[in-house]
């Protein structure tokens, strides 16, 4: 078993700083480290665990370099680390309120006040709620939105995955390796998971597959029993027997605190142009958080580079 | 030898000499009972976390047969490890502390070697006004990024207090327990055994939990 432990983050005594990152995902990591290379003082806030998403993945395989496919965790503290060595200070703390049009920009935390001459929000998203009866009864009681944390309470028993997105079909995939079977339901008629995914999990014993099914609701008593679907193009509707539920149906952004201070679209995201600038001078968004047809490490550590580029020279670094 | 990296016990030997200032005691118990999944695993962690500093000190009973001890540590099951600084704070893991929660163990580790839990000054407050008994039961998996957070902060609040003992509960090492509890996911917190929450909470609204289990009891 592995021994994990991140660089301890520190609370910081320092308030004031060249640039300030919302969140310690791939996007924020590899911003600081750009940052910071630039010789700019440079904090991460982070409400959770540095990683983000990234880390909750069992095992991240089209990110370039590692041929063998990386461990979640593995990859995003690998980032920590690199950033901590460069000087970034990363704390955790809750961002609360901002101050965007105040010069420099203020962030209040949980904790603490900051300033930053430069912000770039990477507070990236957090699996969606299907809001369907039964959805907050069961949380915790057999509904699940972490295959890596919950997985080993559902050895040998049968288990539905909803969503047959890459998540739903890449933590499915793992899954399979405590349940008995596994019902994949889809709303779409297809699934839309990479090729080489869906060519994995069909060849998985004990599978199912439910495309073109809308989840209506999750049954049980003290714990969840069963999920009920509906057949979206002959509407008939039947019980599935489950003992667990992971829910992987897309990805809200975590941009609550943002509104109302912030350009977003109608689903929450942050709008940027081409240079990742926001409706803000001196705000970037960078990774999953803003509006982007692809939500990937790989595009995360990638927008988190040319952010930080171009805040650096706003800076006038 | 071996189970950490080279670099990361470089960095911890140097992140230890920072902050430990006090002894610390690290009290196992653990067995040779083929029923212990990670008793082995267990003993082999705790054996390179000695070795990382002057003043951390491994004392190894066998909770068979040292009777007495564990019944001055209030063992329930094994393995079992305590961290003692210039008292027992309540501070317990039960099974296996690999995975996210050897974070749990090293963070464990520094703040009683620092002699103070690291809570904000209004949380250490309020958390010593609680005059009643206080047993925190944190149900964990080694692979739950977020289960550290939980597993911390009831640790730092049986520091702050007496009356609070927190028990980290390696979900997997004991199948009857969780169920019991029925736990199915983590992290899962239980509160004097009426009151449950899951997920982890900032350590203010974790403080609400138990201050909202305690006008119930």
């Amino acid at each position: 078993m592995e021994l994990i432990f991140g660089p301890s983050t520190q609370k910081s005594s320092k308030r004031e700083y060249d640039a300030i990152i919302i969140g310690a995902g791939p996007a924020g990591l590899t911003a600081a480290i750009y940052l910071a290379r630039a010789k700019l003082s440079t904090l991460i806030l982070e409400k959770l665990v540095p990683g983000g998403l990234a880390a909750t993945t069992d095992k991240i395989e089209n990110y370039p370099g590692f041929p063998e496919g990386i461990g979640g965790e593995e990859l995003t503290s690998r980032m920590e680390k690199q950033a901590v060595n460069f000087g970034v200070d990363i704390v955790l703390e809750e961002v609360l309120d901002v101050d965007f049009l105040s010069n420099p920009k203020v962030i209040k935390t949980s904790d603490s006040e900051y300033t930053g001459r430069g912000i770039i929000i990477a507070t990236g998203t957090s699996p969606k709620s299907l809001n369907v009866p039964g959805e907050q009864k069961f949380r915790g009681k057999g509904i699940s939105y972490c295959a890596t944390c919950d997985a080993p309470f559902f050895q040998d028993k049968e288990v539905v995955v909803i969503g047959c997105g890459n998540s739903g079909i890449q933590e499915g995939i793992y899954l399979k390796k405590f349940a008995k079977k596994i019902t994949f339901v889809e709303f779409l008629p297809h699934m839309t998971a990479e090729k080489v995914l869906q060519e994995r999990v069909r060849a998985l014993d004990n599978v199912e597959f439910l495309l073109n099914h809308q989840v209506t609701a999750f049954e049980g008593e003290e714990k969840l029993t069963g999920v009920r679907v509906k057949n979206r193009e002959t509407g008939e509707e039947f019980l599935i027997p489950a003992d667990g539920a992971f829910v992987y149906v897309g990805l809200k952004p975590n941009t609550d605190f943002l509104k109302g201070k912030i350009e977003m679209d109608n689903a929450g995201f942050i709008k940027t142009d081409e240079d990742l600038k926001t409706s803000i001078p001196g705000v970037f968004a960078a990774g999953d958080v803003r509006t982007t047809i692809l939500r990937q490490v790989a595009t995360a550590v990638g927008d988190g580079a040319l952010a930080a580029k171009l805040l650096e020279e706003e800076l006038g670094g | 030898m071996g189970l950490l990296k080279e670099e990361d016990r470089k960095y911890l030997i140097d992140e230890f000499s920072k902050h430990i200032k006090n002894p610390v005691k690290i009290i196992h118990f653990t067995s040779e009972s083929n029923e212990c999944m990670y008793c082995k695993e267990t003993m082999e962690i705790l054996k390179e976390v000695e070795e990382l500093h002057d003043l951390i000190t491994l004392y190894i009973y066998n909770f068979d047969t040292d009777k007495d001890m564990v019944e001055k540590y209030g063992i329930e099951m094994f393995p079992a490890t305590v961290i003692e600084g210039e008292k027992d704070y309540g501070i317990k893991f039960y099974g296996i502390p690999a995975g996210y929660e050897f974070s749990s163990l090293i963070e464990d580790i520094m703040d009683v070697g620092e002699g103070k839990p690291d809570l904000k000054e209004e949380t250490v407050n309020a958390v010593k006004d609680i005059n009643k008994p206080v047993h925190l039961k944190i149900f964990v998996t080694p692979s739950c990024p977020y289960c550290p957070i939980a597993v911390r902060t009831a640790h730092k609040f049986a520091m702050a207090n007496e009356n609070i003992k927190s028990d980290m509960i390696e979900a997997n090492e004991f199948p009857e327990l969780s169920q019991r509890y029925n736990v199915y996911a983590v992290p899962r917190v239980v509160i004097n055994e009426d009151r449950y929450f899951e997920g982890a909470l900032p350590e203010n609204q974790f403080l609400n939990e138990i201050l909202e289990a305690l006008k119930e009891g």
